[in-house]
């Protein structure tokens, strides 16, 4: 029995051939290599954002109700922003200019941080930030599509997402080495001088190569519904996938800081080490894998990767609270690196399937994100909160619990929505 | 519009390098004490040789360990201190704890060292003890490596 038959896809989202004005142009290598570049320098800048900044403004005597107040607008702003991101990245046609303006502001922000640690600076610096990050997932993806045809895109992303996971990988080890020897500010100075090299290789990218409307999935045909939600909200597969990938996000984001905590827990010396490993080790698969993931993509379509991604989720859960022993929880983050870097790659290319001929694939993008994003702050506290009740072993499985949830709605009602061939 | 780009990002540089450098590693003394004492009302002046804010100081092990920063301190309702907060481990921002570890177990400036803080408490101790949590009865974790709940009344409970 055909899910997708039963669906009426073949009737409302036809396979949409590769459109007959590509352009003229094949990228150059410059405008490819440019793009592995920024990729790799802007996952470089954001890996001290986040849970670190917490840190960094303990030690600069701040006290944990101020902390948790800016670490919870940040993440208000970083929600709200996702779909109005998506739309102006849709709607505005210098592409390079944007991810420019997006890199500068994150670069801005980090030495807004690093100079005056001081509650007006630092909120004006964490939404600069949220802003900004909202603004440059979607730039990012819109710029791959618009740089290569849509059979190459698999590909594409595959590298996007393995130079992003390099980056992240290495910055990782870099910031928490200058953190431990330098001081905690020098991280976000590093951060800063990082967007250097990031719009070095974004200036590579030449901007006339950028297919504006290809970037936004096509131009929305003359007789779609000029309905601010058409596209998104009437379009099955993406409420299926978005569905999904909510559910997975609940499961996946406590993950970490669990084992983290975990890890401090039962192991004194190599703590530390450890979860740096947790960090890095998923980040060294995902660059290895991405590529493959993406070319599989074109060869397999999606259904089978995305199987594969969401299900090593559920085993990941399962087998956190089974193994007692640190080191070998190390090795189960194999299995983060697995499913990273199929969503790394699916996330962009099934969003880019599914919207194709609507011109909101950004619009549609930021609302996947900012769905996943609510959902992944609600289970981040209440995993907390069951851990602390019932212990790591029920959190870990309550998590796995609802990964298998997704893998659920991805094998019962995803479609598969690679194009037909040409 | 190139050497507009330039000029912008060795600003950037410049500005980052200066950071780096005005930062001189950790902890510089914020500001001398104050010494405009106002008239009428009496007022004491510590010097940074007898006194020190503690809130986000870094705390090592008598061997040197670093045991994490203190993020806060428990008083009792006499007004004594009986516990300090620190938040322990993690690796940039990941897994870390806050672990409740008795007053008496802290020592400040210990052996002439001014801005060092030493704990009695190795890091094998440390990682076990149960979290602290805001609203929940604090556990404190004892010189000894014990762990001792504050007994009810003692504090105030939020």
């Amino acid at each position: 029995m055909h899910v997708y038959e039963k669906l009426g896809l073949d009737v409302r989202h036809p396979p949409v051939p590769a459109p007959a004005s590509a352009p003229v142009h094949a990228p150059s290598q410059r405008s490819l290599r440019g793009l592995d570049g920024f990729n790799f320098f802007i996952a470089n800048v954001q890996t001290g954002f986040g849970p670190f900044i917490a840190v960094y403004l303990t030690a600069q005597a701040w006290t944990q109700i101020d902390i948790g107040f800016v670490l919870t607008l940040s993440g208000i702003v970083a929600l709200a922003c996702q779909v109005p991101a998506g739309i102006l990245v849709d709607t505005a046609t210098h592409k390079r200019t944007l991810a420019a303006i997006a890199a500068t502001a994150i670069a801005l922000s980090a030495l807004m941080l690093a100079a005056w640690p001081i509650l007006p600076f630092v909120l004006g610096a964490e939404i600069l930030h949220g802003v900004a990050s909202c603004l440059m997932t979607p730039v990012i993806a819109a710029i791959s599509l618009g740089l290569v045809a849509s059979h190459e895109i698999g590909e594409r992303l595959g590298r996007n997402a393995r130079y992003a996971a390099a980056g992240n990988g290495i910055a990782a080890i870099l910031m928490g080495a200058c953190g431990r020897l330098i001081s905690d500010r020098a991280v976000f100075v590093l951060a800063a001088l990082l967007a250097i090299p990031a719009l070095v290789a974004l200036f590579h990218i030449r901007s006339r190569e950028i297919d504006s409307a290809r970037a936004r999935g096509g131009l929305p045909s003359a007789n779609a519904r000029h309905s601010p939600l058409h596209g998104i909200a009437d379009n099955r597969p993406l409420l299926v996938f978005g569905a999904g990938f909510v559910l997975f996000s609940l499961a996946n984001t406590p993950m970490l800081p669990l084992v983290g905590g975990i890890m401090t827990m039962r192991s004194s010396q190599w703590a530390t080490v450890l979860i740096a490993a947790c960090i890095v080790v998923p980040q060294i698969f995902m660059a290895i894998m991405s590529p493959w993931v993406g070319r599989r993509a074109e060869t397999w379509g999606r259904r089978p990767l995305l199987i594969l991604g969401f299900a090593a989720l559920p085993i990941r859960g399962v087998l956190f609270a089974l193994i007692g022993s640190p080191y070998l929880l190390v090795v189960v983050q194999i299995l983060d690196g697995i499913s990273a870097a199929v969503l790394g790659v699916m996330l962009p290319l099934v969003v880019a399937d599914v919207t194709r001929g609507t011109g909101r694939y950004n619009a549609a993008l930021g609302t996947v994100g900012m769905a996943a994003a609510a959902g992944a702050s609600l289970s981040t506290t209440m995993a907390g909160y069951v851990y602390d009740r019932l212990g790591s072993a029920v959190a870990f499985i309550s998590l796995a619990g609802v990964a298998l949830l997704g893998v659920g709605v991805l094998l019962l009602f995803m479609p598969e929505t690679r194009p037909a061939e040409r | 519009m190139r050497p507009v780009r330039h000029a912008v990002l060795m600003a950037v540089a410049v500005f980052a390098g200066w950071l780096v450098v005005a930062d001189g590693g950790h902890g510089t003394p914020r500001a001398e004490a104050e010494t405009a004492v106002s008239p009428g009302a009496p007022a004491a002046v510590l010097t940074k040789d007898k006194a020190q804010a503690i809130l986000g100081k870094p705390v090592t092990s008598t061997t040197g360990e670093a045991m994490g920063r203190i993020v806060d301190v428990i008083v009792d309702k006499a007004g004594t201190t009986r516990a300090a907060i620190i938040d322990f481990g993690g690796f940039l921002g990941v897994g870390s704890r806050q672990i409740a570890v008795d007053w008496s177990a802290l020592h400040f400036s210990p052996a002439g060292q001014p801005e060092r803080i030493t704990l009695d408490l190795t890091r094998d101790q440390l990682k076990s003890a149960p979290q602290y949590e805001k609203g929940k009865p604090i556990v404190v974790l004892g010189a000894s490596g014990k762990t001792q709940p504050l007994t009810a009344g003692e504090y105030p409970l939020d």
